[in-house]
């Protein structure tokens, strides 16, 4: 630990204790102020700690969430930037919470939640480092910021360019993400899967590979889970999906707030229980799992964790409302709010309202087009069959007109609609029904809701 | 009533921006007055070239996917794609598939890609992409300037018999400089605007679908209760026009 590292550690914390007394969050500033004294401030606090970053598109505050689950519950200790400060100033910002005055960090592994198109300029400190870095999947996603998903697959490769030691853990059944094992030259490769199709209720309406990476035939599937994911193969070339060696042999329930699978760990088969709602969770429990492998955790030891993994902010949680409550659910791109479509298709009753949200900042995405690569139509299926009387679909957030629109053109009831833009009076209608209410809500939207509940209700505190 | 055919080709590969709407939009406005709307997804390979149609969508799409698609494209739609434009099919282009309507594309490297020829314009390659909300002014909105989205790297430049389909109020439109945006030529409606487009700016839908309506005889559509996308188009215009 150099004088300058300390130094600037010391001034990252009287930022934030600043920032702290003026009331405003605090979860990039002292990171810029780290790093401009310091610019390898993150290789010299992570240095003594094993270093696992998480990318890709979806699921990657849930798959940090449930990695540091498991390892704490084996007994090690985690930082992790748990709020979805995924750039670089979040990281630097997390590791200066966890530093002593004197810039000593002590703790067992760093989780870090790494946002794309910044995942080269966190590795860029971690050369020589143990490090394992976990690929989620790669989907469309704020084009307006990407472009599309080929250079969300670059963006990774820089990334990883920087850490040729690196222990990779990657989703078999996205063959966008496996290239990666290919492209690069690490030989550490894990790899997690699902070996069976989901059931009807997932999607695989739009798909945003249809063309093999290597040679653009279209590729075939031995089945299919949702999107492009699943067991894919490609005639032409021969670039296959590898055998995942952490995988879901099959699928036993889906319930409400889990899943029963038959777990293969290293060719052992279990029965387990992934306690996450939702499809999509699956594969964030395997990669979990898969982490736990890496670690050298023992498989009794893994399939325990996962029996007691808990949903991050705004990942379907719960909060107390009224009598019934209502569960925040965020949406970011296509991918992932097709999956809380289907899980709203399986589990939406009569007695439970909706509540969607749209912003068009930046980090939300300012193009909304997304919103009509959503399956709505498969919901409002559902909702012909369970409707009530008293049901209603609320809309909020800059763009909450066209996700009436959208809800519209899918085939729903406009005469249940109800469109408010003020977050209090939105809470206090809300509150006066005193019906559950599942709210999907887009990211800046989720921030901004969350906090107004905050003030009628008790909401579990995350770092900010 | 008449049933309106609508080809929606290259479906997999040109849906990035929710173009699919467009057509969802199409069909709606269809069957809620009462006409039938079969939808027929055209994507690559051989097909019948004597099936007709009455409306063509064209949606946008990747770099990746455009090799394998110029390639399908001169194979086997070049011919009955240039026909129907030829013959006043009505076709609704946006982005990707709007360029690919010109002659030729100016990569950055300076190559020159050909394309359909079917309509008199160019395009070239530029840096940075324009990317953002956009705003223009056409006749075709039911008096309404039209709200949409664009994200492209290709400025377009029309040619002397092919007008614009409106006049950029906010936003880049063809290429950031002349103030056009789109082309129209014959029914060829083509656009950078998604959004999608057509949701919520329904009288540019009707005005669509009229130019297809015309063959079926049908010169004037009943109307519709259009609050809520007019509600949407508003909100949109109060932010970005």
């Amino acid at each position: 630990m150099g004088v300058r590292s300390a130094f600037a550690v010391m001034a990252g914390k009287l930022t934030a204790f600043t920032l702290r007394i003026l009331g405003k969050g605090a979860t990039s500033l002292p990171g810029v102020v780290m790093l401009k004294l310091c610019p390898n401030i993150l290789g010299d606090l992570a240095k003594d700690i094993k270093v696992i970053c998480v990318t890709g598109t979806n699921g990657k505050t849930t798959t940090c969430h449930a990695i540091a689950d498991m390892l704490t519950a084996n007994g090690y200790t985690c930082l992790s930037n748990e709020a979805g400060a995924n750039m670089i100033n979040g990281v630097v910002s997390c590791f200066m919470n966890a530093a002593s005055l004197t810039g000593k960090v002590k703790r067992d592994y760093a989780v870090l939640e790494c946002d794309e198109a910044s995942l080269k300029h966190i590795t860029k400190s971690f050369g020589g480092l143990d490090v394992t870095v976990v690929v989620t999947n790669i989907f469309r996603d704020q084009l307006d910021r990407y472009g599309e998903v080929l250079t969300t697959l670059e963006l990774i490769k820089k990334g990883l360019a920087f850490i040729p030691q690196v222990k990779l853990v990657l989703n078999a059944d996205c063959s966008l993400t496996s290239s990666l094992a290919e492209s690069m030259p690490h030989k550490d490769v894990r790899f997690f899967g699902v070996n069976c199709a989901f059931d009807h209720n997932s999607s695989s309406g739009i798909s945003d590979a249809v063309y093999c990476i290597k040679c653009k035939s279209k590729y075939k599937y031995h089945s299919r889970t949702f999107g492009h994911l699943g067991d894919f193969y490609c005639e032409n070339c021969g670039y296959r999906r590898q055998a995942p060696s952490v995988a879901a042999q099959q699928i036993k329930a889906f319930n409400t707030g889990s899943a029963d699978i038959t777990l293969l760990l290293d060719g052992k088969q279990y029965e387990a229980q992934i306690t996450l709602p939702g499809a999509y969770n699956i594969y964030n429990g395997l990669a979990a799992a898969a982490v736990g492998k890496v670690a050298g955790l023992d498989d009794s030891r893994i399939i325990a964790a996962l029996k007691k993994l808990t949903t991050p902010f705004g990942r379907m949680e719960h909060i107390a409302l009224h009598d019934k409550g209502v569960e925040l659910i965020l949406v970011k791109n296509p991918a992932g709010f097709n999956e809380v479509i289907s899980f709203l298709t399986a589990h939406c009753t009569g007695e439970d309202d909706i509540l969607f949200g749209l912003n068009d900042n930046s980090a939300d995405g300012t193009d909304v087009s997304w919103i009509w690569d959503v399956e709505f139509e498969k919901l409002c299926g559902r909702i012909d069959e369970v409707k009530t009387e008293n049901q209603r679909f609320f809309f909020t957030g800059r763009r909450g007109e066209d996700l009436e629109v959208r809800l519209k053109y899918a085939g729903f009831d406009t005469n249940r609609f109800v469109l408010e833009k003020d977050y209090r009076t939105l809470i206090q209608k809300l509150r006066k029904t005193g019906r559950h209410t599942y709210m999907v809500l887009s990211y800046t939207v989720m921030l901004g809701f969350r906090d107004k509940l905050g003030e009628v209700v008790e909401l579990k505190k995350y770092a900010r | 009533m008449d049933t309106i055919r609508i080809c929606h080709l290259y479906n997999d590969i040109l849906n990035l921006y929710g173009d699919t709407g467009n057509v969802v939009s199409m069909k709606k406005r269809l069957e809620w007055r009462g006409f039938g709307a079969e939808v027929t997804e055209l994507s690559f390979g051989k097909f019948d070239t004597n099936t007709k149609f009455d409306i063509i969508f064209i949606g946008g799409g990747q770099d990746f996917e455009q090799g394998i698609l110029t390639e399908d494209l001169f194979k086997y739609k070049a011919d009955w794609l240039t026909g129907q434009i030829e013959n006043d099919t009505t076709v609704l282009a946006i982005c990707g598939g709007y360029q690919m309507l010109g002659n030729y594309y100016i990569t950055d490297k300076g190559e020159n890609i050909e394309f359909l020829g079917a309509v008199d314009f160019y395009t070239k390659a530029s840096s940075p992409r324009m990317i953002g909300n956009i705003v223009y002014r056409t006749e075709l909105n039911g008096g309404h300037n039209v709200a949409a989205f664009e994200n492209h790297s290709g400025k377009t430049y029309l040619g002397k018999g092919v007008k614009p389909l409106g006049k950029v109020v906010k936003g880049f439109g063809n290429n950031g400089e002349d103030g056009t945006e789109g082309a129209r030529y014959r029914n060829v409606f083509a656009t950078y605007g998604h959004g999608p487009l057509l949701p919520k700016n329904p009288a540019f839908c009707d005005s669509i679908l009229l130019s297809a309506l015309k063959t079926h005889g049908v010169n004037d559509l009943s109307e519709l209760d259009d609050r809520i996308e007019n509600a949407a188009l508003k909100n949109a215009l109060d932010l970005y026009g």
